[in-house]
C-alpha cells in the first residue's frame, strides 16, 4: 500500500465506526457498542501484510480488525445494524462478525480470541500453508490467562501466530501501568521463545512495518510474534460508558495529540505526498460513500421472528 | 464379519472408532494431555499417535482454554478435532471456549460458520471423590448448541462416536470410567462391536429391555446397573422396560413418552445432579407429550445435589447403583 492508500484506508475505518455511532441514539444499534475511534493505524497498518488464506481473529472492538481481514463493509454495516441481510443474518451483532470465506471471527469475550487464533495457526503448520494467523487482543486481554497458555504453546511448537495487542492503556478504567508485571505487553516475548516489539500504534507508517516484521517472522517458521501498539480510545469503553475516568483536559489533549488520521495527514503534507484539497477530497468522498451505504443498510429489513430458532444446528432447529 | 463377541475394552472401541475416522478422513485429529505417547489414561486413543504421527494425534500441555479453543480454530480451518479433557470436571477451566466459542458460533454466524468438533471426555463415579467424578451431561445440555452423548454399550460406544465425529455439529462425548476398561463380553447390551465402520445416528433412544410395568428410563452406566437388577425385579412382580437414552441433546423423548403410555410408570435414573437437570426435563417432556394424566407414578433417583464424597460408604449413599436403582424401583412400583 502507499502511504496515500494507509491514510484513506483510516479514513474508512474511522467513517465506518461513525456511521455505526448514528444508530446509536436511535436504538438501531444496542447492547454495548465498542468503537475503535483512535485506534485507526493499526487496522490500517495491519491490512497490507495479509495474505489470502490468513485468519484473524478479533475482540469486542472488532470492527477495523475485520475489514483489515477483508470482510465486505455492506454485509457487515448490515449485520451491525442486525439486518436480515447481515454477514450473520443479524444473529451476531457488533460483537461477533464471523466471515467463513475471510477466516474471519471474533469472541466479545476479553481474552478468548487467542486460543481460536492458536487453532488457525495449527492447522496451517499442520498442512505446511504458508499462512499465519492475528489473534488480538488488548493491554486488558494481555492479562487473562489464556495469553500465557497460548504464546507458550505457539512458541513451543513454532506456529505461525501473530499476537497484535492494541495497548490504549485502560481496561475500561484500569490503567495497565497499576495491573502488568512488565512495563511492556512486548518484552513478555523472552517467556515464550517469540518475537516481540512495541511501537507507536498511532503511526500508521510505523505499524505497517512492523506488523510486515511481525508477519514475516510468522510466516517464516520460527514461532510467535507479539506486536504491541499504542493507541488511544478516544471514546468511552462502550457506548453508554460516561469514561469518567479521564479528565475532560485529558480526553481533549489525546484528541488533539494522539490522533493517527491527523499525524498521516501532518506527514503527508510536509512531506509533499499530498496536498490539502486532495486530503480534503479524499475524506468527503470517504464520507459520501459511507453515507450512502448507511442509507442503503437501514432500508433494509430485520430478520424473520419466524426465524429465531435457525442455525443452531445444521439442518434441524433443536 | 464374525458375529462372535471381541474381548476389547470400552476404551479399545472409542480407539478403533477413532482410527476408522482418521483413516476415512485426512481432517479428522486428536489432541488433549497424554493422548499422544500413552494413547489416553484411559487408553481410548491409544496406538494412534504411532498409526497417524504427532502432529494429528497431539499431546498438549495442561492447557485446556487454550486447546479446547484451538478446537474451534481448527473446526473453523476446516479440520475435525477430537479434544480429549481428560475428566470432564476439568471444564470449568475451558468452559468458556465450549459455551461462548463452539457452541454459539454456528448460530452466532447466522449458519454460515460451523464447528465440527468433538469434545471427549470422562464422567462418572469411580470412587474419585467431587472434583474427579461428576458427569455434568446436563451442564452442557442446558447450553444451547452443542449435542450431547452418553454412551453406555460396547456397540453404542463406537457407533455414537463415529457419528459425533462425522457431525457437523459440535458434540460433547462423555465416557463413563467406569465402563472404559470394563470387557465388551462382560456386558449384558450391546456387547457385540463389528470391526468395520459404522454410525448410530445422534438422539435415537434405544429400548433395551420390553416390559411392561414400568419405564426406567437412563443413560450411559447405568444403563447397565439396571439391566443387572432387572431380572431380580420381574422375579419379583415388576417388569421393567429400559430405554436407553443414549443422547441427551437431541432427547429422544418421544420414545420413552411411547414407553410410558404403555407401562404408566415412569423412573428417571440419572448420575448427575437431581436439580435443574436431565431427570427433571425428561419428566417435564413426557408430561407435555402426555398430558398430567398420562401418567400414574412418576419419581427421579440421582445425586441428590451434593458434591460426590470420598467416603465409598458416602459415595453409595448418593451415587446411583444397582442396589439403589433396584430399591428405587421396588419404592415406585408399591405406589399403586
Amino acid at each position: 500500500m502507499t502511504r496515500l492508500e494507509r491514510f484513506r484506508a483510516m479514513l474508512t475505518l474511522r467513517h465506518f465506526d461513525e456511521a455505526c455511532l448514528e444508530g446509536v441514539p436511535t436504538g438501531e444499534i444496542h447492547g454495548e457498542l465498542h468503537t475503535g475511534i483512535g485506534q485507526e493505524a493499526i487496522g490500517a497498518g495491519m491490512m497490507e501484510s495479509l495474505q489470502p488464506g490468513d485468519a484473524v481473529v478479533s475482540t469486542h472492538r472488532n470492527h477495523y480488525h475485520a475489514l483489515a481481514a477483508g470482510v465486505p463493509m455492506k454485509p457487515m454495516l448490515a449485520e451491525i445494524f442486525e439486518k436480515a441481510s447481515g454477514l450473520c443474518r443479524g444473529r451476531g451483532g457488533h460483537m461477533h462478525l464471523f466471515d467463513a470465506e475471510h477466516n474471519f471471527s471474533c469472541s466479545g469475550i476479553v481474552g478468548a480470541s487467542l486460543p481460536v487464533a492458536l487453532g488457525y495457526a495449527y492447522s496451517f503448520s499442520m498442512k505446511g500453508q504458508n499462512n499465519l494467523a492475528v489473534g488480538v487482543t488488548g493491554d486488558g486481554g494481555a492479562n487473562n490467562g489464556a495469553f500465557h497458555e497460548c504464546l507458550n504453546i505457539a512458541g513451543a511448537w513454532k506456529l505461525p501466530l501473530v499476537v497484535l495487542v492494541e495497548n490504549n492503556e485502560l481496561a475500561i478504567s484500569v490503567p495497565i501501568g497499576d495491573v502488568s508485571a512488565t512495563a511492556t505487553i512486548a518484552e513478555r516475548a523472552c517467556a515464550y521463545g517469540a518475537w516481540g516489539k512495541k511501537v507507536d500504534g498511532t503511526d500508521v507508517d510505523i505499524v505497517a512495518e512492523a506488523f510486515a516484521e511481525a508477519a514475516h517472522h510468522a510466516r517464516s517458521g520460527r514461532g510467535p510474534a507479539i506486536l504491541e501498539a499504542s493507541c488511544h480510545r478516544f471514546r468511552g469503553h462502550f457506548e453508554g460508558d460516561h469514561d469518567s475516568y479521564r479528565t475532560m483536559k485529558e480526553k481533549r489533549e489525546m484528541r488533539e495529540r494522539h490522533d493517527p488520521i491527523t499525524i498521516a495527514r501532518r506527514k503527508l503534507l510536509a512531506e509533499g505526498l499530498a496536498g490539502e484539497a486532495e486530503l480534503d477530497a479524499m475524506a468527503e468522498a470517504s464520507q459520501r460513500e459511507m453515507a450512502e451505504l448507511l442509507a442503503e443498510v437501514r432500508a433494509e429489513p430485520l430478520p424473520e421472528a419466524a426465524g429465531a430458532l435457525d442455525y443452531l444446528f445444521v439442518g434441524g432447529k433443536r | 464379519m464374525s458375529s462372535a463377541v471381541r474381548n476389547l475394552s470400552i476404551s479399545q472401541t472409542v480407539a478403533e472408532a477413532i482410527g476408522l475416522e482418521m483413516e476415512r478422513d485426512e481432517n479428522v485429529m486428536v489432541m488433549g494431555e497424554d493422548v499422544g505417547k500413552i494413547g489416553g489414561v484411559f487408553g481410548a486413543t491409544r496406538t494412534l499417535q504411532k498409526r497417524f504421527g504427532d502432529k494429528r494425534v497431539r499431546d498438549t500441555p495442561i492447557s485446556e482454554m487454550a486447546f479446547t479453543g484451538m478446537g474451534v480454530g481448527l473446526a473453523m480451518a476446516g479440520l475435525r478435532p477430537i479434544v480429549e479433557i481428560m475428566f470432564v470436571d476439568f471444564i470449568g477451566v475451558c468452559l468458556e471456549q465450549v459455551y461462548n466459542a463452539m457452541a454459539k458460533i454456528p448460530y452466532m454466524s447466522g449458519g454460515n460458520v460451523r464447528v465440527p468438533m468433538v469434545i471427549k471426555t470422562a464422567g462418572g463415579c469411580i470412587g474419585s471423590a467431587a472434583q474427579h467424578s461428576q458427569c455434568l451431561w446436563g451442564l452442557f445440555a442446558h447450553l444451547p448448541g452443542m449435542k450431547v452423548v452418553a454412551p453406555s454399550s460396547p456397540f453404542d460406544h463406537k457407533g455414537l462416536l463415529s457419528a459425533a465425529i462425522r457431525s457437523d455439529d459440535p458434540v460433547v462425548y462423555i465416557e463413563h470410567k467406569a465402563l472404559l476398561l470394563k470387557k465388551a463380553e462382560t456386558f449384558l447390551n450391546g456387547g457385540h462391536v463389528p470391526e468395520e465402520r459404522y454410525a448410530i445416528p445422534l438422539g435415537k433412544a434405544k429400548v433395551v429391555r420390553e416390559g411392561s410395568d414400568l419405564t426406567l428410563a437412563t443413560l450411559s452406566a447405568s444403563v447397565e446397573y439396571a439391566l443387572e437388577v432387572s431380572e431380580d425385579l420381574a422375579r419379583e412382580g415388576i417388569d421393567l422396560e429400559i430405554v436407553d437414552l443414549r443422547t441427551v441433546v437431541p432427547l429422544d423423548s418421544e420414545t420413552v413418552a411411547a414407553s410410558v403410555s404403555k407401562t404408566g410408570r415412569l423412573l428417571v435414573v440419572d448420575e448427575d445432579y437431581l436439580s435443574f437437570g436431565l431427570s427433571g426435563e425428561l419428566v417435564t417432556r413426557v408430561i407435555e407429550a402426555l398430558g398430567p394424566g398420562g401418567l400414574k407414578q412418576v419419581a427421579r433417583h440421582a445425586v441428590p445435589d451434593v458434591p460426590i464424597p470420598a467416603a465409598l460408604s458416602l459415595e453409595e449413599a448418593v451415587v446411583p447403583g444397582p442396589a439403589s436403582i433396584a430399591q428405587a424401583v421396588r419404592e415406585l412400583a408399591a405406589v399403586s
